[in-house]
């Protein structure tokens, strides 16, 4: 590797010396048969072989000093210009494949310098850039999911190491089995939402666009949850417009609708309402949801369509942070919007618009 | 007791299905394949059949269209991993008659069954009681006691309805959809029109009442 690197500069090098030789001399021959020659003419002088024979050696000689000469500094000038500058780009390069992605070129400063360098700078820091942040959310979905998904297991493994135990009352035989049960629902509802969520990421569900009745739609959805509200007292109020046509894919829809009216009644008190309207512009149909439950922080709310993204960080309450991943997906397939306004204590507003016929 | 048929390849899934329904009030056999299935229905007599699609051999799609050809109103309930939409509606055509994905809820298990049986009982019977009120979905009657309440076709069809899947919420589109034709121009809050004249036939019945549910649709709940 290393000798062949040696040939292969010797060979350039020689390469360079031969170009110079041939422009130097090209040029010498040039000026001096033209000086030569006027000389000759104006002075009337004739040159016998001898003399042209001296000059033509001490001419060459100098031919051959000037090409090296010329040589030596362009090799010189590429040293600290044109290689070092490579050599930053290449070394750089090498890590990045490493999988080194702090790595950030210095962009060049002084003048005389090849301007174009410092634009091959700037994409190089910017690709750096993006595949950290890539690797970043890598790493943190990684380490997500299997937070996500080793609690329940390790919660469930030790209910049934409790459940092993011989002289257990059956009240505590319940709880445990409860917790055993509970947890394994909420890793099922986990895998359903990663899956889901791959599956939308990947593109392979495409849309399946179809005509049908928005409000029809949200009637249905909501009516899922009449177990919930009936259970916890939540009032209801829809004030849902009939008669107003979507063209979209009616099951990616639904998933909107059911992620949304889940998340209001899973933060709304039991004396609390969610309000369910479906409004129209001229060419929109909005879905506002909104509920009187415990509201979003500033500081959380731009994060909130964000995979994992959990308004307790402690992962405590149940969900896993990916409900609203999807309906924001969903969203953007259907090229529709999404907004939320929250005040903390007071509750949340989602808004959907799409598009309607 | 009712039988179940339970047609599942997982011996584990298969086993707590079983016990489960068994500690429920039910009398389950369980089968590992399709084959195995074939033989069963052979020899026994099911009131139901829970069944799994992807199965090695005969598939969950085949096994139930095979039943569905030999016996049209046997329920049969797929319990299964797939939860794509052409799954359920490939499911749905062949005639299975309920879907549950994977991981499933044993509860929710049982209250489907009870549902499906009871309702396979209204369909075989024609007939539906709630304590002394009777529908006779032949005869086109309805009788409180001994008192017969008239009712034009429609209303009759609607209160069936609502009655055959007690606690369930239908909106007006989908009670328009079925009892109305296609073509009509009426708007769906018709169906208001229909449940105001129902609720004043039914006012001298306490066995249940017709509810309406926040502005989305109207469910029968038994008292």
């Amino acid at each position: 590797m290393r000798k062949s690197n040696l040939t292969h500069r010797i060979l350039r090098g020689i390469y360079g010396y031969l170009l110079f030789f041939l422009l130097v001399a090209f040029l010498v021959t040039c000026t001096t048969t033209l000086f030569l020659h006027i000389l000759s003419e104006n002075l009337h002088i004739e040159y016998t072989a001898q003399n042209i024979g001296t000059a033509a050696k001490l001419t060459f000689a100098n031919v051959i000093v000037l090409s090296i000469l010329y040589t030596l500094i362009d090799a010189i000038r590429r040293r600290f210009t044109t290689q070092r500058m490579t050599r930053h780009i290449t070394e750089a390069a090498k890590r990045i494949v490493k999988g080194d992605f702090d790595v950030r070129i210095a962009p060049v400063s002084e003048f005389g310098m090849d301007e174009k360098f410092n634009e091959i700078i700037d994409c190089f820091n910017k690709m750096a850039e993006e595949l950290q942040s890539v690797e970043t959310l890598r790493t943190d979905f990684i380490a997500n999911v299997s937070h996500e998904m080793k609690t329940p297991l390790a919660v469930m493994q030790n209910y049934g190491t409790l459940l092993q135990a011989s002289n257990l009352t059956d009240e505590k035989r319940m709880e445990y089995a409860k917790g055993v049960i509970d947890n394994s629902r909420r890793m099922a509802e986990l895998m359903t939402n990663v899956l889901k969520l791959n599956r939308l990421e990947n593109q392979q569900i495409y849309p399946q666009v179809t005509e049908f009745d928005l409000g029809e739609q949200l009637c249905e959805c909501l009516l899922q949850f009449e177990n919930i509200w009936e259970k916890s007292g939540i009032d209801i109020e829809s004030d849902i417009d009939m008669g107003v046509k979507v063209k979209a894919d009616q099951e990616l829809l639904s998933l909107v609708w059911n992620n949304l009216f889940s998340n209001a009644f899973k933060f709304t008190e039991a004396d609390g309402k969610v309000c369910v309207m479906l409004t129209t512009t001229k060419h929109h149909a909005i879905v506002t949801i909104k509920d009187t439950g415990c509201g979003i922080s500033p500081e959380i709310g731009p994060h909130i369509f964000e995979k994992f993204y959990q308004g307790d960080t402690s992962h405590s309450t149940q969900g896993n942070g990916l409900g609203l991943a999807l309906v924001k997906r969903v969203v953007d397939i259907m090229q529709g919007e999404i907004s939320v306004e929250s005040t903390v204590g007071q509750g949340t507003t989602f808004s959907v618009k799409i598009r309607r016929v | 007791m009712f039988k179940i048929l339970v047609v599942e390849d997982d011996i584990e899934m298969n086993r707590t299905v079983c016990s489960f329904l068994n500690q429920n009030g039910y009398e389950a056999s369980g089968c590992l394949n399709g084959e195995e299935a074939y033989d069963a229905l052979y020899s026994n007599m099911f009131d139901l059949i829970v069944s799994d699609i992807m199965m090695p051999g005969v598939d969950g799609f085949e096994f139930a269209r095979n039943v569905r050809e030999l016996n049209e109103d046997i329920p049969i309930l797929f319990m299964t991993a797939r939860d794509d939409i052409a799954s359920k509606q490939r499911g749905f055509r062949i005639g299975v008659d309920d879907y549950m994905v994977k991981p499933i809820d044993l509860d929710e298990l049982f209250l489907r069954i009870g549902a499906l049986l009871r309702r396979a009982k209204i369909a075989s019977s024609r007939k539906l009681e709630i304590g002394n009120f009777v529908m006779d979905a032949d005869e086109h009657t309805t009788y409180l006691g001994d008192e017969e309440i008239p009712m034009t076709n429609r209303e009759f069809s609607i209160l069936y309805k609502l009655l055959s899947y007690p606690k369930k919420t239908f909106t007006r589109t989908q009670l328009m959809d079925e009892f109305w034709d296609a073509d009509t121009e009426t708007a769906p809050r018709a169906v208001d029109v229909y449940m105001t004249k129902l609720r004043a036939k039914l006012a001298a019945c306490d066995t249940f009442e017709i509810v309406t549910v926040h502005g989305l649709g109207y469910k029968a709940v038994l008292k």
